[in-house]
C-alpha cells in the first residue's frame, strides 16, 4: 500500500461548496500541501471529493450468522461505498452484557473504521428482562432493541427509567407488534390490490406517540429509526417544538421507492418497516427539508440468496445498501436541498447522533473522503457487492452516479 | 407459443379484453365438447402438466386435472404432503427438480402472493395460477364470467354484486379485474373489517367501475348477478367478526335480499358453501342459482386456458 496519494483534477468540499478542480495530496491519511514524490497519482476527472459518510443501522451478522456475512465483508462494503464509520446494532447477536460487548470490541480492533455500538436495553432484544445497561454504558453510545418490538409499555417505562442513569439515548424502531401482526407491506391501495397483509401507518404512529410520552415523562433522550410516514413526522415535529430531546432518521430506500414497487412482487422490496405510499415518501422529503428528520440511515442488513429466492411473504426482509447508497441518492438530495444539506444528512448528522467524530478534508488533519463522479451512470452488479449476498432492490438497476474510490483512515482504494 | 398476448396466466389484472374474449369463446367451444359422449380432444397430447398444489384443494385441483385429461395431456400431481417441501426444500429447488423432468405446463396453487410469477421467472414452463394467497384466482374469475355470459348473453353494463370477505378473497380480486375489463359494473359489499380500505387504486387505473356499499340490500339492488363468498370460520377467531349469526343477519343472501335484485338475477358462489351463513339453502338450490353451472364451466375454462397458452392448435390427428 502506498501511503502517499495525489488526486488530481478533483473538486474538494470546503465546508460550504466544492472547489474548482485542483490537486488533493494525502500522506498517511493526512491532507498535506507539499509535494509527494513517488506518490500514487490518480486523475479524478472532475469528480467530487465528499467527506466520507457515516452509516446508521449496520448489522454484519457476525459472529452468530457469519455464514451470511462477516465484519470483513462489511468493512469492504464500507470502503467501496465511502463510509468511514457507522452505528452498529446486531440483531443476530444483541449486545446485552459486558462479555458480548468485550467480544465485539475485540473484533473491531485493527481496522480504520469508526464503529460505534448500540447496546440492548433488554436481554436478547424484545424480552421483558432488563440488560445490564450500567455495565454496557461505558462502551455503547445508546440503547436499542434492534428491530424487535417493545414488549409492553410498562417495560418501556422501566427500561427508560433504569437506562436514564446512563445518560444515553434510546433508539426505537416504532412498530406496534399487534398492529403489525403478520403484515409484510404497507397497508394501502397496493396491499389491497395484491391481497397482501398490510402494516397500517398507525402501527408506527401509536408506538411513536407512546415512546414520546414516556420520554417526556422520564426526560430521556430518544431516537426514532426509519420513520416512514407523515403522521409520525408531525408527532416528532411537535415533540421537538415542545423541547423534547428527540432525533430521527429515514431509511434510504424509503426515499427511493414507494409501495407502487410492490406491483413487481419482487422480494427485494420486502423491507421492515415497509415502503409506504407516494405521499409518505414526499412527506419524508419535506421532513428532511424542514429539519424534523435529522439524518438518512442505511440499515445495511445482508440476507442469504436462498432466503430471497422465495415468494414475497416468505422472504427475509432487509436490504444491503453500503456500496450503493451514495450514488443512488446523491443526485436527488443535492438537487432538492443543495450539496451542504446532502452532506449534513449523509455524513455529519448521522455521526453526531452516534457521538462520532466528523469526517473532514482539512489541511493537516486525518481525512476520510469519497470520490463521486456525478452524472456517470453505472449498473449495480452482483459481483461488485461484498460477500455472497445481493439483497437490494437496486440490483441490476442503473444509478445516476459512480463512486470512483474512497480514502478511509489513510487507505486509498479505487473501485473502478 | 401462446395464442394469447399473455404467456402465462398469473391473474386477470392487465389481461386484455381480447385475451379474455378469446378464452371465453374457446371455453364455450369446450363446453360443447363436454356435452359429447366422448368428452376428450387430443389438443395437448404429448404435453406434460404438473399440478403443483402447495395448499389444500379438492375442487380446483380436480377441475384442472379433468381439464388436462380432457385435452389428452399427461398429468402429474404434486402436493406438499407427499413432497420434499415437507423436508425443507426451497420453492425454487422444488421447481428446478420438477422442471428437470421436462414439464411443459405448471399449474400452481400457493399461499404466497406472486408465487406463479416467481416460478415463471425461474422456469421455461408455462405457468397457470390456480390461486396465490389472497391475490388472484384467475380461472375462477374466468369461469364466473363464462357463467354470466352463458346465462345473460354478455357482461357489458351488467351489475355484478360480490358479497362477503372481499379483503381475503382472491376470487373477488380476479372478478374485479376481469369483469370490469369486460364492461361490467362491480359492487362490493361486506363488513368493514373484511372489505379493503383503499380501493381508490382501482379507480386510478381506469379499469372500470367498482363501488362499495355496506348495506347488502342496497348493494344487491337491481343486480344482474350476485356472487356470495365463503366466510372462513377463522375470521371469528381473529375478531374480524362477532359471530356467524350476526354475519348471516346483516350480510347473508336471503330471499329478502334477493328480492331487491333483477327478476332473473343469477346467484353464484365459488364453493364450498356455508349454508345458512352466506347463502340460505333455498337460494343456493333455487331457480336463480347457477352454482353447479359454475363447476361445469370451470373445466371448460381451464381447458381453454391450457389450450390457448400451449399454442391453441386443435390437434385432431
Amino acid at each position: 500500500m502506498n501511503n502517499n496519494v495525489v488526486v488530481k483534477n478533483v473538486c474538494v468540499w470546503n465546508g460550504e461548496s466544492f472547489n474548482e478542480p485542483s490537486v488533493l495530496r494525502i500522506s498517511n491519511g493526512i491532507v498535506v500541501d507539499n509535494d509527494l514524490p513517488n506518490a500514487l497519482e490518480f486523475d479524478a476527472d472532475g469528480a467530487l471529493a465528499i467527506p466520507a459518510l457515516f452509516g446508521l443501522g449496520l448489522d454484519f451478522q457476525e459472529p452468530h450468522r457469519d455464514d451470511v456475512y462477516t465484519f470483513k465483508n462489511g468493512f469492504n462494503a464500507m470502503q467501496k461505498g465511502g463510509f468511514y464509520g457507522g452505528l452498529y446494532e446486531s440483531n443476530a447477536n444483541p449486545i446485552d452484557d459486558g462479555e458480548k460487548l468485550s467480544a465485539i470490541k475485540k473484533r473491531l480492533e485493527g481496522h480504520p473504521f469508526e464503529i460505534e455500538l448500540l447496546g440492548a436495553y433488554s436481554v436478547g432484544f424484545g424480552s421483558s428482562s432488563l440488560s445490564e445497561m450500567l455495565e454496557l454504558s461505558s462502551g455503547v453510545v445508546g440503547f436499542g432493541d434492534g428491530n424487535a418490538p417493545i414488549p409492553s409499555t410498562r417495560f418501556l417505562r422501566l427500561a427508560m427509567e433504569y437506562g436514564k442513569m446512563t445518560g444515553k439515548r434510546f433508539f426505537f424502531l416504532p412498530l406496534d407488534k399487534a398492529l403489525r401482526k403478520s403484515g409484510c407491506v404497507h397497508e394501502g391501495a397496493y396491499s389491497d390490490m395484491l391481497g397482501m397483509k398490510g402494516i397500517p401507518r398507525i402501527a408506527e404512529t401509536i408506538t411513536a406517540f407512546t415512546v414520546l410520552e414516556t420520554a417526556r415523562f422520564l426526560q430521556v433522550p430518544v431516537h426514532f429509526k426509519q420513520v416512514t410516514c407523515g403522521e409520525t413526522i408531525e408527532l416528532i415535529k411537535n415533540a421537538k417544538q415542545s423541547g423534547l430531546d428527540v432525533t430521527c432518521d429515514v431509511d434510504i430506500y424509503h426515499l427511493l421507492f414507494d409501495d407502487s414497487s410492490l406491483e413487481s412482487l419482487n422480494a427485494a422490496f420486502h423491507l421492515v418497516p415497509p415502503l409506504r405510499a407516494a405521499l409518505d415518501k414526499e412527506a419524508l422529503f419535506k421532513g428532511l427539508e424542514e429539519g424534523v428528520i435529522d439524518a438518512i440511515s442505511v440499515n445495511h442488513f445482508p440476507v442469504l440468496l436462498q432466503d430471497t429466492e422465495v415468494n414475497f411473504e416468505d422472504s427475509v426482509p432487509g436490504a444491503i445498501s453500503l456500496e450503493i447508497a451514495l450514488p443512488a441518492i446523491w443526485n436527488e438530495l443535492s438537487l432538492r436541498f443543495g450539496f451542504k444539506k446532502a452532506i449534513e444528512l449523509l455524513s455529519y448528522a448521522p455521526a453526531r447522533i452516534a457521538h462520532a467524530r466528523k469526517a473532514e478534508i482539512t489541511l493537516g488533519k486525518r481525512t476520510d473522503f469519497v470520490l463521486l463522479k456525478e452524472h456517470a451512470p453505472h449498473s449495480v452488479l452482483a459481483n461488485e457487492l461484498s460477500g455472497h449476498v445481493q439483497n437490494t432492490p437496486l440490483l441490476n438497476k442503473v444509478l445516476p452516479s459512480t463512486i470512483l474510490g474512497s480514502c478511509i483512515g489513510g487507505n486509498f482504494v479505487l473501485n473502478h | 407459443m401462446s395464442s394469447l398476448e399473455i404467456k402465462h396466466l398469473f391473474g386477470l389484472q392487465g389481461v386484455s379484453y381480447s385475451d379474455i374474449r378469446k378464452i371465453l369463446d374457446t371455453a364455450k367451444q369446450f363446453r360443447e365438447v363436454l356435452e359429447r359422449p366422448v368428452k376428450k380432444v387430443p389438443s395437448l397430447r404429448g404435453m406434460t402438466v404438473v399440478n403443483l398444489f402447495f395448499e389444500n384443494s379438492t375442487r380446483t385441483r380436480t377441475s384442472f386435472e379433468l381439464a388436462e385429461k380432457r385435452l389428452s395431456a399427461d398429468t402429474v400431481n404434486f402436493t406438499t404432503s407427499s413432497s420434499s417441501v415437507q423436508k425443507g426444500e426451497t420453492l425454487l429447488d422444488t421447481l428446478r427438480n420438477i422442471e428437470s423432468m421436462k414439464i411443459d405446463i405448471v399449474v400452481v396453487r400457493h399461499k404466497g402472493t406472486g408465487v406463479p410469477k416467481f416460478l415463471a421467472e425461474h422456469s421455461n414452463a408455462i405457468v397457470v395460477n390456480a390461486g396465490d394467497g389472497a391475490h388472484a384466482h384467475p380461472t375462477q374469475g374466468l369461469l364466473d364470467m363464462l357463467t354470466i355470459e352463458e346465462k345473460l348473453g354478455s357482461l357489458k353494463d351488467k351489475k355484478v354484486t360480490i358479497v362477503g370477505d372481499i379483503r381475503h378473497s382472491r376470487v373477488a380480486r380476479s372478478n374485479i379485474w376481469g369483469m370490469t375489463t369486460m364492461g361490467a359494473d362491480v359492487t362490493l359489499c361486506g363488513p368493514s373489517t373484511l372489505v379493503p380500505r383503499n380501493t381508490e387504486l382501482l379507480q386510478y387505473k381506469n379499469i372500470g367501475h367498482v363501488h362499495f356499499e355496506s348495506n347488502v340490500e342496497r348493494a344487491v339492488n337491481e343486480a344482474d348477478a350476485v356472487i356470495a363468498l365463503r366466510l372462513q370460520k377463522e375470521r371469528m377467531d381473529n375478531a374480524l367478526l362477532p359471530s356467524m349469526r350476526e354475519y348471516r343477519n346483516f350480510f347473508g343472501v336471503t330471499e329478502q335480499v334477493l328480492s331487491k335484485a333483477k327478476p332473473n338475477a343469477l346467484i353464484m358462489h365459488p364453493g364450498p358453501i356455508n349454508r345458512g351463513v352466506e347463502l340460505d339453502s333455498e337460494i343456493a338450490d333455487g331457480t336463480h342459482s347457477v352454482i353447479l353451472d359454475q363447476v361445469t364451466n370451470g373445466v371448460a375454462v381451464r381447458m381453454a386456458v391450457l389450450f390457448l397458452l400451449a399454442g391453441g392448435r386443435f390437434n385432431e390427428q
